[in-house]
């Protein structure tokens, strides 16, 4: 286990260099900042009864506070689910080609470690690094919202962590990709291609209606079966961040799904760059 | 070959993982499509079913006067609704009408007719037969004021005679009859009759309305107003504000003392900043409450609306503290609107809800209609009685 911790590591090293993820990063905080230093939120037993950003007000109903935060913590999780999506994306897309450019990959290759401990590592280190830019945003938001109107849920957080697994999905094709073409772009493209066919696949039953009822609907519904669920991942985040009703069957079972097909197209990956050449 | 077997065996875990991954997918997200959101329509405004609605009962015209008395042309009256004609006049006055009918073709109407008919609709049938009039067809409004009562429908058929007993009655204006206080027979349960001293006046307007108060001169000035001698004020309800299923004006006295004693506080408050409520209720779906509170300091207005949310807050914390989940979700909608001198104030309850707490009344009423048909006499429930909307 030892050689994908260092793997990921040096990924980690690797990402804290680039000015992008900085960038992102201070970005996010700015963010956070703004919310917390220009909003001011009344909470008269425990109902919200004013809320003004920069002295503008910016809602004029009376509600309890859970329930008028609802839409906040909701909203909150889309971004953090598909914007932390799309910014991996951009972000991670050129780690693997990188690691895997020539020069660098014959280095790593020489090291007493197997091929897939590299992939793995790499795959390690980019999760890590999505897991604490969600959970340092997504805290930073229950924070400022617990202190200043005295509520405080765990929802949001968690529906960070299920962005994390919806990202693990994406972020494993975009490797696996790596190792048929050394190219960051086609990561990238092979990144945003999943998110786009994970968001049809969540809803593929209301999909499958337009197709014409045989062949066509039948190959759209076997596609689209394998594909990982972001949409319904995404649609239960916010409900989970709201505090609402799941409307998926089972949340675990999505989940562990999601997560196995990520770890599904990174046994591909193995597959492939144990049998590559360099 | 060790790493062609090596590789093989990678291929095989990525297929099993796919496969495993498509099933745990299914099987979490589920096929069958998800239920709508939970969303509540709340009554804010008039829509054209409602516009619709008052401009058909506006089947009134006023006889011209102006033209005989000076020789110049009058101008033609405009065709009103006579049941609004007949509301009380003024500010701080209580009128809450109840539209009836459109309760009863309404999703909780079938289920309060449930509750209403749980000996099997056998008391509906004994008033329906004694009276002339059938409720759930003749009935069409039913107006609650701080006087008495209004109804207003179709009594072509009813037999006031035999219902009103021994009062004194005279005609009065141009369509009525005025029935005074008097003695009234009432059969009891066990077949015989009694005879009770009512003090109540009642009258009747051309077979639409039927005005109960509390003296001969309460339902005459009802009278005088719908025929056009009351007062210049506007009534307390504007055609404007008709609409939902139940609406009006309460009085501020009303509401505090509908308010708990544990607020007493609120109530008071209400009290001294409140000019007056109107309140809109809708139940073509779920039941949904807009009350509109109005006062002469919009600041004091503003201030009551947030100790009203606030309470409602409360309420709705302890309710989930106390496992109440019914109310907790009746408060989950529950929300405060300041807008300068008025607020108003949303309130919901889901007609899940409400079927469900009424549930045991169709069950009562299943079992009462079988027995009737079965020709046994059927068990008594309890909250059983036929609407009867004249003593």
């Amino acid at each position: 286990m030892s050689p994908v911790l260092g793997i990921a590591g040096y990924v980690l090293r690797e990402a804290a260099s680039r000015k992008f993820i900085m960038a992102f990063m201070i970005g996010l905080t700015l963010v956070l900042a703004v919310v917390a230093l220009g909003m001011r939120i009344d909470v008269i037993d425990g109902a919200l009864a004013a809320s003004r950003l920069f002295g503008q007000e910016v809602r004029a109903t009376i509600q309890s506070v859970d329930v008028a935060l609802r839409p906040v913590y909701r909203a909150a999780a889309f971004i953090v689910f598909y914007g932390g999506i799309l910014f991996g994306i951009v972000a991670c897309s050129d780690f693997a080609p990188s690691l895997m450019s020539p020069g660098r990959i014959e280095h790593l290759l020489a090291l007493p470690i197997q091929r897939w401990h590299l992939l793995a590592g790499t795959f390690l280190g980019v999760m890590t690094l999505a897991l604490g830019g969600t959970l340092y945003g997504t805290t930073g938001l229950v924070l400022i919202f617990g202190v200043k109107t005295g509520y405080w849920t765990v929802g949001p957080l968690v529906a960070g962590l299920m962005a994390c697994v919806g990202f693990a999905a994406v972020y494993a094709v975009m490797l696996t990709m790596a190792t048929l073409v050394r190219s960051a772009a086609l990561c990238a493209a092979a990144g945003f291609a999943v998110l786009v066919g994970g968001i049809i696949a969540g809803h593929r039953q209301d999909i499958a209606k337009a197709f014409e009822e045989g062949v066509s609907r039948s190959l759209f519904q076997a596609v689209t079966l394998v594909l990982p669920r972001l949409s319904a991942l995404a649609e239960a985040a916010g409900d989970m961040a709201a505090s609402l009703p799941l409307e998926v069957r089972s949340l675990g079972t999505l989940l562990v799904g999601v997560f196995v097909f990520g770890m599904a197209a990174l046994v591909v990956g193995f597959w492939r760059f144990e049998g590559k050449d360099y | 070959m060790e790493k062609r077997q090596k590789r093989r065996v990678w291929l095989v875990m990525a297929a099993l993982l796919f496969v495993a991954a498509a099933v745990l997918m299914f099987a979490g997200q589920g096929e069958e499509p998800a239920p709508p959101p939970l969303e509540v329509d709340f009554p804010r405004r008039m829509r054209s079913a409602d516009r619709e609605r008052a401009e058909r009962r506006r089947t009134q015209v006023l006889p011209m006067l102006g033209a005989a008395d000076s020789g110049t042309v009058a101008e033609r009256p405009r065709p009103r609704d006579p049941l609004l004609a007949a509301l009380p006049r003024g500010e701080g006055k209580t009128a809450v009408i109840i539209e009836a009918n459109a309760l009863r073709h309404s999703p909780i109407g079938g289920l309060l007719m449930d509750c209403l008919m749980r000996d099997g609709g056998k008391q509906l049938a004994e008033f329906r037969e004694k009276s002339g009039v059938d409720p759930l067809q003749d009935l069409d409004r039913l107006v609650i004021t701080d006087e008495g009562m209004m109804l207003s429908g179709n009594f072509e058929n009813a037999r006031f005679k035999e219902l009103l007993g021994e009062r004194v009655s005279a005609d009065y204006g141009e369509g009525a009859r005025v029935y005074e206080a008097g003695e009234n027979s009432v059969t009891r349960p066990d077949g015989t009759t009694v005879k009770r001293r009512d003090s109540s006046a009642i009258a009747t307007w051309n077979n639409q309305l039927l005005v109960v108060g509390k003296s001969p001169d309460e339902v005459k000035a009802a009278i005088d107003r719908v025929e056009g001698r009351g007062p210049d004020e506007p009534p307390a309800i504007s055609e404007s504000s008709t609409y939902g299923e139940m609406y009006g004006v309460l009085s501020v006295e009303m509401i505090a003392r509908l308010i708990p004693p544990e607020q007493a506080a609120l109530a008071q408050r209400l009290r001294d900043v409140a000019k007056n409520v109107e309140l809109h209720l809708d139940a073509s779906s779920d039941v949904a409450l807009v009350a509109e509170v109005r006062g002469p300091s919009a600041n004091d207005v503003t201030d009551l609306g947030k100790s009203l949310g606030a309470a409602l807050s409360l309420a709705r914390i302890k309710a989930q503290a106390g496992e109440d989940k019914d109310l907790a979700q009746l408060l989950d909608f529950a929300k405060v609107k300041p807008d300068g001198d008025s607020f108003t104030l949303e309130m919901a309850v889901p007609l899940e809800v409400i079927r469900e707490r009424l549930a045991i009344c169709r069950e009562d009423r299943q079992n009462a209609e079988k027995a009737l048909s079965s020709g046994k006499e059927p068990q008594e429930t309890g909250v059983e009685q036929a609407p009867v909307p004249v003593r």
